[in-house]
């Protein structure tokens, strides 16, 4: 468990780049950061593996004060994946990158070998390919695979999918979203609306070191007031569903209005022509040649 | 580290002077330390360093660079402390003594750098670089592709020192633990070379792109619209960077303590 209470940060002392902030992330839950640029969000997550201690305020890992852990100790609870992997990449084989965090850690962990052999088969790794040649999306790719191969119960991932392709995309998280099914909790920062709402169950949006909202992901997407004080556009789907259910009160009651994914959406509509087809007039639209005439 | 060497604006009169008299004066001023052996007129040096600093509000900077430069030149007067037998002796050595003037001559080595090195750091300080770079393009007639070899070089040192504490932020989330002794520090630091050599690569070779598409090759001496005339100021600053350097040959010829 993951506790923020009244938490104040600032790098040079002086400036506060967060403000008070407050929220608690219970074991295996996947909560999104969201917001604008320089809103405050990395500096976030600094401070829930202890990279940044606050200066004002208690984060609390497992009950315990960061500011009485060292950032090596945390490494073992917290896995922090960063948004460039070119940073965190430093050694001279896929194979060795995966075994650093163990050595790093100094973790004498008997099945070590056996897990990264796992990781190489499960992502088809090389496991002698030099790191810094592989491509961008195989790179983050290995970035990921070198912190959850460490099995901490918390990872935290920083824009996780920013700079990829689709096809990445979905293969990054779709191997988060397995984790956290297996228990682990998540915690990303992300600035796709549609990966956030395709894959979080749970959204933070943050302005300027405040947190506007926090609550399921689709309340907040949903809340008018946050997506205008956070900036923020929802997913295409929320949008065109909140959009329709403006124009007319019979879609605003029908289950268009409530669809979050693609699959919903389809199923609302198809069940909104079928029950208005045959009617004559459409009453959604209020005229003859309304969807369902 | 943030802001190392990096411009910091303002409205001084060694802000407003030209970028290459400032740059002439720092170096005779330098080259003055380095002709004389008198602790007064070090000294003196020193206080003037200072109170340039404190003239276009960089004192703080100034003690900074001073600080750090103390430091480094503090293996190099414990050497002269430990290799020049004179005066009356203090301590024996087996090769030797440590003696009263050996003392003067580690005091004289630490002196001497710092108020060598405070009046060069300074100049980065208070002009912009491509003020200085363009103006020594102008004025002394250096190709524009050194200048420019030049400002990339200072312009890159934050740039790295910003990746390397990214990059060691990094492996501390993995659990490295750069806390403890120096020589671990280093120990562990050298792996992290890998990440920093390929990210400086890869910049170096954007901004080589970069410069060339904007057509960096057909820049000449006349290309830069900014013109960088001589004042009153300048040439009366250099003439008292003059004297001082004068000043300090002669403290060789005439004694002063
Ligand atoms: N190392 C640093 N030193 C000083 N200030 C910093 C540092 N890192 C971030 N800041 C400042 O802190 C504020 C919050 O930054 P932060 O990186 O947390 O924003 P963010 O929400 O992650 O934004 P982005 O979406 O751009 O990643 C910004 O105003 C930024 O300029
Ligand atoms: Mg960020």
């Amino acid at each position: 468990m993951i506790e923020f209470r009244d938490v104040s940060a600032s790098y040079d002392g002086e400036l506060a780049v967060l403000d008070r902030v407050s929220f608690t992330i219970p074991n295996g839950d996947f909560v999104a950061f969201v917001g604008t640029n320089g809103a405050g969000k990395s500096t976030t997550m600094r401070l829930i593996n202890g990279l940044l201690k606050p200066t004002a305020g208690d984060v609390l890992i497992d009950g315990v004060s960061t500011a009485n852990l060292r950032t090596s100790e945390l490494a073992a609870k917290v896995g922090f994946l960063f948004q460039n992997p070119d940073r965190q990449i430093c050694c001279n084989t896929v194979r060795e990158e995966l075994m650093f965090g163990f050595k790093a850690q100094g973790r004498e962990c008997a099945d070590a070998e056996g897990r990264v052999d796992a990781m190489i088969e499960r992502f088809g790794f090389d496991p002698d390919a030099e790191p810094f040649l592989l491509n961008r999306g195989t790179r983050q790719l290995l970035a990921l695979a070198s912190i959850i191969v460490l099995e901490t119960p918390v990872i935290v991932l920083d824009e996780p999918t920013t700079g990829l392709d689709f096809r990445e995309c979905s293969k990054v998280m779709e191997i988060i979203a397995g984790l956290n099914v297996r228990g682990t909790t998540v915690i990303m920062v992300c600035h796709d609306m549609e990966v956030t709402a395709d894959y979080a169950k749970r959204v933070i949006a943050m302005t300027e070191g405040h947190v506007v909202d926090d609550g399921p992901t689709f309340e907040v997407l949903r809340n008018p007031n946050t997506l205008q004080r956070a900036h923020l556009l929802p997913s295409q789907i929320v949008d065109i569903s909140m959009r329709l259910g403006d124009v007319a009160p019979a879609i605003a009651s029908s289950s268009i209005a409530r669809a979050n994914s693609l699959d919903q959406m389809s199923t609302a509509i198809y069940e909104f022509i079928s029950s208005h087809a045959g009617t004559g007039a459409s009453p959604a639209l209020g005229s003859d040649e309304g969807l369902g005439a | 580290m943030k802001g190392f060497l990096e411009y910091v604006p303002g409205d001084s009169v060694l802000h407003r002077m030209n970028p290459v008299a400032k740059l002439v004066c720092a170096l005779f001023i330098s080259v003055a330390c380095f002709c004389t052996s008198s602790f007064m007129l070090l000294a003196l040096i020193l206080i003037i360093d200072f109170a340039l600093a404190a003239s276009c509000k960089m004192t703080r900077q100034a003690a900074q660079l001073a600080k750090a430069v103390a430091i480094f030149s503090v293996v190099l007067a414990v050497i002269a402390l430990l290799t020049t037998p004179v005066g009356t002796e203090l301590v024996q050595l087996p090769w030797g003594y440590i003696g009263t003037g050996s003392i003067a001559a580690a005091a004289l080595v630490l002196m001497r750098l710092v108020a060598c090195a405070v009046p060069l750091f300074l100049v980065m300080y208070i002009t912009k670089l491509n003020d200085l770079a363009n103006s020594m393009v102008k004025i002394l007639h250096v190709p524009y592709k050194y200048a420019f070899t030049f400002t990339s070089a200072v312009h890159f040192i934050p740039v790295f020192m910003n990746d390397m504490a990214g990059i060691m932020e990094a492996q501390t989330a993995r659990g490295v633990e750069f806390d403890g002794g120096f020589a671990k520090k280093v120990r562990l630091m050298v792996p992290l070379c890998v990440p920093l050599l390929v990210s400086s690569v890869r910049k170096t070779n954007s901004a080589a792109i970069a410069a060339e598409v904007r057509g960096f090759n057909v820049r000449t001496r006349q290309s830069g619209f900014k013109a960088y005339p001589f004042s009153a100021r300048d040439v009366v600053a250099l003439l008292a960077c003059v004297c001082i350097l004068a000043l300090a040959i002669a403290t060789n010829y005439v004694p002063i303590p």
